[in-house]
């Protein structure tokens, strides 16, 4: 054995603990490591937490459906399920424009309005906010000139801009992108300048070892680096502007999701209310998923890691 | 090409407490030369290694390479890191080229001669796994060979074989020697591991802690081409009772 000038020759918890020979820790062990039976009893384990999920959400309204008399509960306030549920099925598919139901047909076009106004705000946060944080993260003077400016903005909540965005943008789409893109900003940047701060110091000794500029590892090294962090953000900040766009659309906006909300609450419509707020949990879900499964194919190195690690 | 000279270098790192990681060291290394660097854990191994890299400021004397002083990192002089240290973003083959594509150099130049690398440190079939999949000494294979890519001048290497279990470490150590002899790079290796010192070197450079210090210099003159069967020759057990007895003055 080698004679050591330390008290115990340092070993990698990381390695595969003492391999006989130098082989992959990894693609070995995958394959052969799962116990025979996992796969088949993977369905069963799925049906059984998807029942278990529904469970709440049926209970819930078969008491909301049974507690009502005459399609409504609390004197006509709230009205049950299969009220909803009408009131949803009309304001999708029934005929435009005909009728005293001024929300007839028009479901989709309001999803596409708000949908629309989050994807443009959204996309001017990441935008503005992935590399503003990553500047942050990354240089000192720009965390110098800009960070105090984020920190002392962030505190305003996203309601409180209202007046001053219809002041600016008037009444229309231009002032509910302004908000979901403020809203959305905030998280972004957080996120990413700290992840662009943890960049683990050797990565980019590396990257200046073998001749990468300054550019060049921010795109190549920092950007990678920091990107489940950038992730983390945008999930935070894509919520945020949901928020913001019905907040916006409720108050300073003649369409949308959030028109429609205070609109019929305004006439007393709660069916279409509640179909309304249904519409917009289903939406916010969705999108989630949607950069959840963009999250997933872009880290794919990092699920493999959390893995073998 | 690769010639490295230490003239009275100083390192003093700022702080609350300053620690005064080298003080007054002198070393210069020859082209092709293979000169280990010995010493206990916190004596300064890394500081004088980061200095020649180009990740640090000296605090005095002057530090030229290739004749020139050294004032930041580059591809001549190629850093193996303990950990590796590769993108774990990236798949073998692309932290192999990172180094000549970010360079700019063309495709045609760099694809042959890293995949000459890559079955040279035996990881040809290995070019599309992510650095998780592979072992310890593995991802340090991958380290030598996206430092080797570059075609450096110099080749730096900071206890790259520490972190690894004893078996995995020798067959590095014969790897590199193999690798040496093939391409005849000069280089500075940083070990505590005074087996590996005295198999790889042409040079031992021993060192002291606080304040860091080279306080002797030891030639070995193993015949080459060496192997890790050297190990238990008469010679190299010489060597190894000669540094033993070395430390036992340095410690007391
Ligand atoms: N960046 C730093 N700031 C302050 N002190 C440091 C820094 N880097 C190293 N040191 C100190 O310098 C001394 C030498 O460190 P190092 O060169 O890493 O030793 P070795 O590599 O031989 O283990 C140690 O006392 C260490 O604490
Ligand atoms: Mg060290």
């Amino acid at each position: 054995m080698s004679v050591t000038m330390e008290p115990a020759a340092p070993t990698d918890t990381r390695a595969p603990a003492a391999p006989a020979y130098d082989a992959p820790s990894g693609t070995a062990g995958a394959a052969s490591g799962r116990p025979r039976g996992a796969t088949l009893r993977r369905p069963t384990r799925l049906a059984g937490r998807v029942l278990l999920g529904l469970a709440l959400p049926v209970i819930v309204l078969a008491a909301w459906q049974l507690a009502g008399r005459g399609g409504s509960l609390f004197g006509g306030v709230l009205p049950t399920p299969d009220r909803v549920w009408a009131a949803w099925w009309t304001w999708a598919f029934g005929a435009q424009g005909l009728g005293l139901n001024p929300y007839s047909g028009t479901w989709l076009a309001n999803v596409l309005y708000s949908a629309e106004r989050v994807a443009k705000g959204f996309g001017c946060a990441i935008l503005i906010g992935v590399p503003a944080g990553i500047a942050i993260g990354w240089n000192r003077i720009a965390a110098g000139a800009l960070d105090p400016t984020v920190q002392i903005l962030r505190p305003i909540p996203i309601t409180a801009w209202l007046p001053f965005s219809i002041a600016v943008f008037g009444i229309g789409p231009g002032g509910a992108i302004f908000l979901i893109a403020l809203g959305a900003f905030y998280p972004i940047v957080v996120n990413t300048s700290q992840g662009a701060r943890d960049v683990d110091r050797m990565l980019i000794r590396a990257a200046l070892m073998m001749g990468a500029g300054p550019f060049t590892i921010l795109r190549r090294v920092v950007l990678p680096a920091a990107l489940p962090s950038v992730f983390t953000g945008l999930r935070i900040g894509l919520g945020i502007g949901w928020t913001a766009v019905i907040v916006a659309e409720m108050v300073a906006v003649k369409s949308g999701l959030g028109y429609v909300l205070w609109d019929a609450y305004y006439v007393g419509r709660m069916d279409v209310v509640i179909a309304d707020m249904i519409t917009i949990g289903l939406l916010g879900f969705l999108s989630d998923r949607l950069v959840l499964a963009i999250e997933h194919w872009a880290l794919a190195w990092r699920r493999l890691q959390s893995h073998h690690a | 090409m690769g010639t490295v000279l230490f003239q009275n270098v100083s390192k003093t790192f700022p702080g609350v407490r300053s620690v005064r990681a080298l003080d007054d060291v002198s070393l210069q290394i020859g082209e092709g030369d293979f000169v280990a660097l010995l010493g206990p854990s916190g004596c300064g191994k890394s500081t004088l290694l980061n200095l020649l890299a180009g990740f640090d400021r000296l605090s005095d004397g002057a530090l030229l390479f290739d004749g020139r002083p050294v004032t930041r990192p580059g591809p001549d002089r190629g850093v193996v890191f303990q950990e590796a240290a590769l993108f774990p973003w990236l798949d073998v083959w692309n932290n192999v080229i990172f180094g000549p594509k970010v360079q700019g150099v063309p495709k045609s130049e760099y694809e042959p001669r890293a995949r000459e690398l890559l079955r040279l440190v035996g990881l040809d079939a290995f070019a599309e796994a992510l650095p998780v999949q592979l072992s310890g000494g593995m991802r340090q294979r991958v380290g030598i060979a996206r430092a080797l890519v570059m075609n450096p001048r110099a080749l730096l290497m900071d206890e790259p074989f520490g972190a690894l279990d004893a078996q995995t470490r020798l067959s590095m150590q014969q790897l590199l020697l193999d690798v040496w002899e093939t391409l005849g790079t000069t280089v500075l290796f940083v070990t505590h591991d005074i087996d590996e010192a005295i198999l790889l070197s042409d040079r031992i450079c021993v060192m002291s802690a606080r304040p860091g210090r080279i306080v002797r210099t030891i030639p070995i003159t193993l015949p080459r081409p060496r192997s890790i069967a050297s190990l238990t020759s008469p010679a190299f057990v010489a060597y190894k009772a000669d540094i033993l007895a070395e430390m036992n003055v340095v410690h007391h």
